[in-house]
């Protein structure tokens, strides 16, 4: 035994093994450690992975929104200067309405309706705001204000009319949803062709079906037509293409938040596209009762001319009087009054008058002559007392 | 300009006047002028017809009117209004009337007797 205390060896491993342990035990420690760091590291990773996807999605959703409220608010502007624009081309139209002037007018005006046609397509896809507070109208007048936006729209026939009118918030999106189909419609069909609307009315509210005669849409554009047309798939600002194609993104959108259905799946019997607006019952509203005279400046003179007029031609009246429908399913208007220049026989008797009314009267005049007596005493060849 | 959010203070009509009359401006034969008398005529207008010209026609069937007051009345620029009353006219739907000729000068000496007869009446 004392053989083995006095080994030097010995005590080195009395003193090792502790050290021993302790390492051990250290390098236990730090392995967990290290396992640790690295699980950590690893789901770091992972979560890294992940984020990048989402912080790649968030740049390029916070970039979309940068564009959309820069473009919104430029589209504002350019809206409300349209729209000024326009009012005052109506001033001027009215004004030389007689001169040959009026010609170039009515074509600044066509190009002054596209432009803020197309402000406000890019305003919709912005989120923004189609900008005109409109009155209740008839689909045929918001079909035509559909056609009067697009370049070529002589070449629109509207084949039908409608005694269904449109609620006054859906005015303005259906006529641009139609006028952008209609772009679409003239610019795929050769320049000379015509494009047909035709309104119709079914159960469940009332179809524009807009037919062209063009090289119609190979599959591939049908589907990208009908994803963008579905509500499904909102396509921003970014996702327009190059060139950027405006068109069916801007119908989808305005389809979307007014509720309307647009379909451009079918073949039109020309052989092109036709394209089907099917605006819902909630969206239609009766014909408003037609404004007899625009101006509308005293009712109640027309209500009293009436007689004369309706004597002289009593059959055009009885006819025109008679509220309802005409044979062709349209509402018939009722005239109010007409505005003749003929006279009637008793016209020239005055409008009766109360007693108190011709009393007070009587009175004024009594007042003024007096007034005028004692007011100049002075004047010429006049002795007032 | 207005400010955003607020609504615009009015707007102009939803059909544009060249949408009306399909592009075309004053017709080229003028047979209309401001005091060309139109009627409707006898013969009843289709059904399928456009808003303006229906208006057009109800407006003037109680009797004569002169084209500018037809203007007036539709809101419409004159130009327009006349190409709506020749599509009417040469429809047949319409009859227009030369405006009434203007009156002859009246003698100045019939004046001056008249003037002299009343100054000796009540001069």
């Amino acid at each position: 035994m004392t053989q083995y205390l006095q080994d030097p060896a010995f005590w080195a491993l009395i003193a090792g093994t502790p050290l021993a342990a302790t390492a051990i035990v250290r390098g236990r420690k730090a392995r967990a450690n290290l396992r640790q760091e690295k699980a950590e590291l690893e789901k770091r990773a992972a979560d890294l992975d992940n984020n990048y996807a989402e912080a790649v999605q968030e740049a390029h959703n916070r970039a979309e929104e940068a564009t959309k409220s820069a473009l919104k608010s430029a589209m504002r502007t350019l809206q409300g200067l349209a729209n000024e624009q326009q009012l005052a081309i109506s001033k001027t139209q009215d004004k030389y309405g007689e001169h040959q002037l009026l010609q170039d007018l009515l074509e600044i005006d066509h190009m002054n309706s596209q432009f803020g046609r197309r402000a406000q397509s890019i305003a919709v896809l912005c989120d923004g705001w189609l900008g005109r507070q409109r009155a209740v109208a008839s689909v045929y007048d918001v079909v035509r204000s559909a056609k009067g936006r697009i370049r070529h729209y002589t070449r629109v026939e509207i084949r039908s009319q409608s005694n269904f009118a449109l609620v006054s918030r859906a005015v303005e999106p259906v006529a641009l949803a139609l006028a952008e189909l209609l772009d679409n419609a003239t610019s795929y069909s050769a320049p000379d062709s015509p494009i047909d609307i035709t309104i119709r009315t079914v159960p469940k509210g009332v179809c524009v079906i807009i037919d062209d005669a063009g090289v119609g849409m190979n599959e591939e554009e049908k589907n990208r037509a009908d994803k963008l047309l579905s509500a499904t798939h909102a396509t921003g600002v970014t996702g327009l293409g190059n060139p950027p194609q405006f068109g069916f993104a801007v119908i989808g959108v305005l389809a979307a938040r007014y509720g309307f259905t647009v379909s451009v799946d079918s073949a039109s019997p020309y052989g092109g596209v036709r394209a089907v607006v099917l605006l819902p019952e909630d969206l239609l509203t009766n014909m408003p009762e037609p404004e007899e005279q625009p101006t509308n400046h005293v009712p109640a003179e027309a209500e009293q001319s009436q007689p004369g007029g309706s004597a002289m031609t009593g059959a055009a009246v009885s006819g025109s009087t008679v509220s309802g429908a005409t044979a062709g399913g349209l509402p018939k208007r009722r005239r109010k009054g007409s505005i003749s220049i003929v006279p009637r026989a008793d016209s020239t008797s005055a409008p009766a008058r109360t007693s108190e009314e011709s009393a007070s009267i009587m009175g004024a005049f009594q007042r003024g002559t007096q007034s005028g007596r004692s007011a100049n005493p002075n004047r010429e060849g006049h002795d007032p007392q | 300009m207005t400010a955003p959010g607020e609504q615009e203070p009015q707007s102009a009509q939803l059909v544009r006047p060249y949408v009306i009359t399909n592009g075309r401006g004053l017709p080229e034969n003028d047979q209309f002028n401001l005091i060309t008398l139109v009627t409707a005529s006898e013969q009843r207008p289709p059904s399928q017809l456009d808003p303006e010209k229906r208006s057009l026609l109800e407006l003037c069937a109680g009797g004569y009117l002169s084209v500018a007051e037809i203007a007036g009345h539709m809101g419409l620029p004159i130009g327009i209004v006349k190409v709506l009353l020749s599509d009417l006219s040469s429809d047949g739907y319409l009859i227009t009337r030369a405006p009434a000729p203007p009156a002859q000068l009246v003698d100045v000496s019939l004046l001056q007797e008249v003037l002299d007869g009343l100054q000796a009446r009540f001069g």
